[in-house]
């Protein structure tokens, strides 16, 4: 039991006090919940897309390859075809060169996308 | 003077019980009456409630204390440094992610049916050796190991641990790598399709529950990516189906022999590793995850409000038969037993593979790498309890039902156990799954009828099992393809047949299945822990030079300790394997005998060289 202690001319602040505490309690608790079944939400669709999303990936790079593959050293399609599409690859023209460099490297990230034990 | 509480906690020797005493005492004291329903319960009956809680405990406090001492002075993790999912940023490969949202996508991709089945045979030590290895090698080694291979990727601009041990010790161990993971994923596909097939068998309506799981998660799958269906709607759709072929396995079970099995899992590894990820593994694996929540959440509630007493030992001798039938003495053989249910080298590369190019800040890797290897071990932890709890009346339940009669007891436990849940037909996973039913119905959770928690514990451990094997395979086919890599001058024809998708698919699921088929799977699963180990052994001694000459830690001996004991440990294990229980197996059954010695000779060599390389490479002399 929380004895209310008088103040000069204030009175009981201690129930007020302790409606505020509780107010904020609550508050933080209901932020939380909501904040953990978002995550967990957000975890669930990651894990409902990462494969298709990998998948994809490696379509778009396959693509990249048909397409400007000359940078990377294979024989380049018709320049007209190359030349139109150049403006809209600039993404993909950075993660081809990015993926060639890690290319040697995959054995790790497959295991992360695939997940196995 | 000593108090009432000192005094009873004196003088009963069990921690177990000291615990209970008082709480009997917060209780006579009037403090709290709440706890009425607790206390009531006898001394015994609160093993299950008391260890469960305990795991939680040491958990929590060996991750705020040695786990920050790792973080400050092992990996000096500082936010200042940006990770490489800024630095790197490209919107695919690298995107920071909220750790608690990396924490659940890092688990889900660790967590499967191992950690469940290793526990499960560990038993035959008693349930403390079991749970001493799950949770010390958990906090000293496994989750180290996790945690440095997370964080030397993050160092290493998200690059893989074999990268690293490429850089840090040399050229060989990256190609070892290789090796080892492919032989480590034929024994997989081997372990897992023996478990399987032994479920299906024991217990028909898991099997028809996971096909018709399987036609569940191709029609979720039409639902979300082709119907562009609402989300959360197909996912309450696809729960609900999924409760229905639990429901469905139940009234419908198949039956078929192990052999039969052993053909269906062959043809489906070919076939699932070979279709469009969205088909089937994409919304397959999405209602795994379903599964593994609700199987954890289940098995936490049962374990806690089950109270009861442990019927398994807690001790039953140094050396059970089980590994070959031999005599398995727990060191040095405990890390073929329990792999990732305490540490496992798979990790190593699910953390330094996709979690390292997610990771937000460098504070937020204890987390994913050092907490996500705790709930694994805490998902072990669950399984002890429940076969600790409720391994013994399953036994008798089943003995009861083949009119079979034996008494188990501390003294003949080690020497009969395995032989007897053999026997019994609850070898493997199925011991555990019966086990986790009948602790889940002594709880208020008993309105679950028995049969549909003894599916959905067979479904969890199926679907993570049959996961593995396809999955396996894309793995061994990319593995087989860069062995085969130095052919390509020499032997072209050799190299392309190697290198050539339909080849490199059935080469490791053929050898898998056969193995499988062959019936000794306490052979297999011995081996496989070996590779996995191995692995986990080559990446902790990665991280460990990675501290001592990088880092130049103070503390580097807390990696570096870990790595060599593990080193000495698994060689140990891998010789003991070798020479005492290998000569049985090649007795009884010489091709597969001979298949398995051969992976484990070669992986013993492979383990010399790279120690070989890392000695030379200086790398240890920096430590300390």
């Amino acid at each position: 039991m929380l004895h209310c202690m008088p103040v000069h001319g204030v009175g009981c602040r201690a129930p007020v006090i302790l409606k505020i505490i509780g107010r904020i309690m609550i508050s933080s608790i209901v932020q939380w919940v909501r904040r953990m079944f978002a995550d967990f939400d957000a975890t669930h669709r990651e894990k409902a897309t990462a494969l298709t999303v990998m998948e994809m990936e490696e379509l778009e790079n396959i693509f990249a390859l048909l397409v400007l593959g000359s940078f990377a050293g294979f024989p380049s399609p018709p320049t007209f075809i190359a030349v139109e599409l150049l403006p809209y690859m600039e993404r993909e023209l950075q993660i081809l060169s990015k993926r060639a460099k890690e290319c040697n490297d995959m054995l790790a990230e497959m295991c992360g996308t695939i997940g196995i034990d | 003077m000593t108090s009432p509480l000192s005094a009873l906690l004196e003088r009963s020797g069990n921690p177990a019980i000291g615990a209970y005493e008082s709480l009997r005492l917060v209780q006579d004291s009037g403090i709290n009456r709440i706890h009425s329903l607790i206390l009531n319960k006898g001394k015994e009956e609160m093993m299950t409630a008391l260890i469960i809680i305990f795991g939680l405990f040491i958990y929590l406090i060996l991750y705020l204390t040695y786990g920050k001492k790792l973080e400050r002075d092992v990996v000096k993790a500082s936010n200042e440094q940006a990770t490489p999912s800024h630095r790197l940023y490209d919107g695919v490969d690298y995107i920071p992610a909220r750790r608690e949202v990396l924490l659940g996508h890092h688990f889900a991709s660790i967590a499967g049916a191992a950690p469940i089945i290793g526990p499960a045979l560990a038993i035959c030590w008693g349930w403390a050796p079991a749970l001493l290895w799950v949770w010390l090698g958990n906090i000293f080694i496994g989750a180290v190991h996790d945690y440095l291979s997370l964080m030397a990727s993050v160092r290493y601009d998200g690059k893989s641990v074999q990268f690293v041990a490429t850089d840090l010790i040399g050229k060989r161990t990256g190609y070892a790598f290789y090796w080892i993971v492919f032989f480590l994923l034929i024994l997989v596909v081997a372990a897992f399709a023996a478990i399987i097939g032994g479920m299906f068998v024991r217990t028909p309506a898991i099997a028809s529950a996971y096909i018709y799981k399987i036609i569940a998660a191709l029609i979720l799958g039409v639902l979300i990516y082709r119907a562009k269906m609402n989300f959360s709607l197909a996912t309450i759709i696809g729960i609900v189906m999924l409760g229905f072929a639990i429901w469905l396995g139940t009234v419908t079970p198949i039956k078929a022999s192990y052999m039969t099995w052993m053909w269906v899992f062959f043809f489906y590894i070919i076939v699932a590793s070979s279709i469009p990820v969205n088909i089937l593994l994409q919304p397959r694996d999405y209602l795994n995850s379903w599964l593994l929540y609700a199987g954890l959440v289940l098995g936490f509630l049962s374990a806690v409000f089950a109270f009861r007493g442990f019927e398994v030992p807690a001790f039953a001798g140094f050396s059970p038969v089980l590994l070959g039938g031999k005599a398995t003495p727990f060191w040095p053989a405990i890390p073929l037993v329990i792999a990732c249910g305490s540490l496992s080298g798979f990790h190593s590369l699910v953390a330094s593979g996709t979690s390292s190019k997610q990771l937000d800040k460098e504070t937020d890797g204890l987390m994913i790498g050092y907490g996500a290897m705790f709930l694994e071990g805490f998902l072990s932890t669950i399984v002890i309890v429940a076969i600790a709890g409720f391994g013994y009346t399953a036994l008798k339940t089943a003995a009861a039902a083949k009119a079979m009669e034996f008494t188990l007891n501390a003294s003949n436990w080690g020497a009969t156990f395995t032989g007897l849940s053999g026997k019994l037909g609850l070898s493997k996973a199925n011991l555990f799954v019966q086990s986790y039913a009948d602790m889940a119905a002594a709880t208020w959770l008993s309105f679950i009828p028995g049969k549909y928690v003894k599916v959905l514990a067979g479904m969890w451990v199926a679907s993570f099992a049959m996961t593995t094997l396809d999955t396996t395979n894309r793995l061994a086919r990319y593995c087989l393809a860069e062995m085969a890599a130095p052919l390509k001058e020499s032997a072209a024809g050799l190299y392309n047949f190697l290198a050539n998708r339909w080849a490199a698919s059935i080469i490791p699921a053929a050898i898998g299945i056969y193995l499988a088929a062959s019936g000794n799977w306490l052979i297999i699963w011995g081996s496989f822990g070996a590779a996995n180990q191995l692995i986990a052994s080559i990446a902790l001694m990665t991280g460990a030079a990675y501290v001592a000459k990088k880092l130049k830690s103070g503390f580097a001996n807390a990696a570096v300790i870990p790595a060599w004991l593990l080193w000495i440990t698994v060689t140990a294990a891998i010789l003991w394997f070798i020479i005492v229980v290998q000569p049985g197996a090649i007795a009884a059954k010489p091709v597969p005998g001979w298949t398995v010695t051969v992976i484990l000779v070669v992986m013993f060599i492979l383990n010399f060289v790279f120690v070989f390389d890392f000695i030379k490479s200086k790398s240890y002399k920096k430590a300390g």
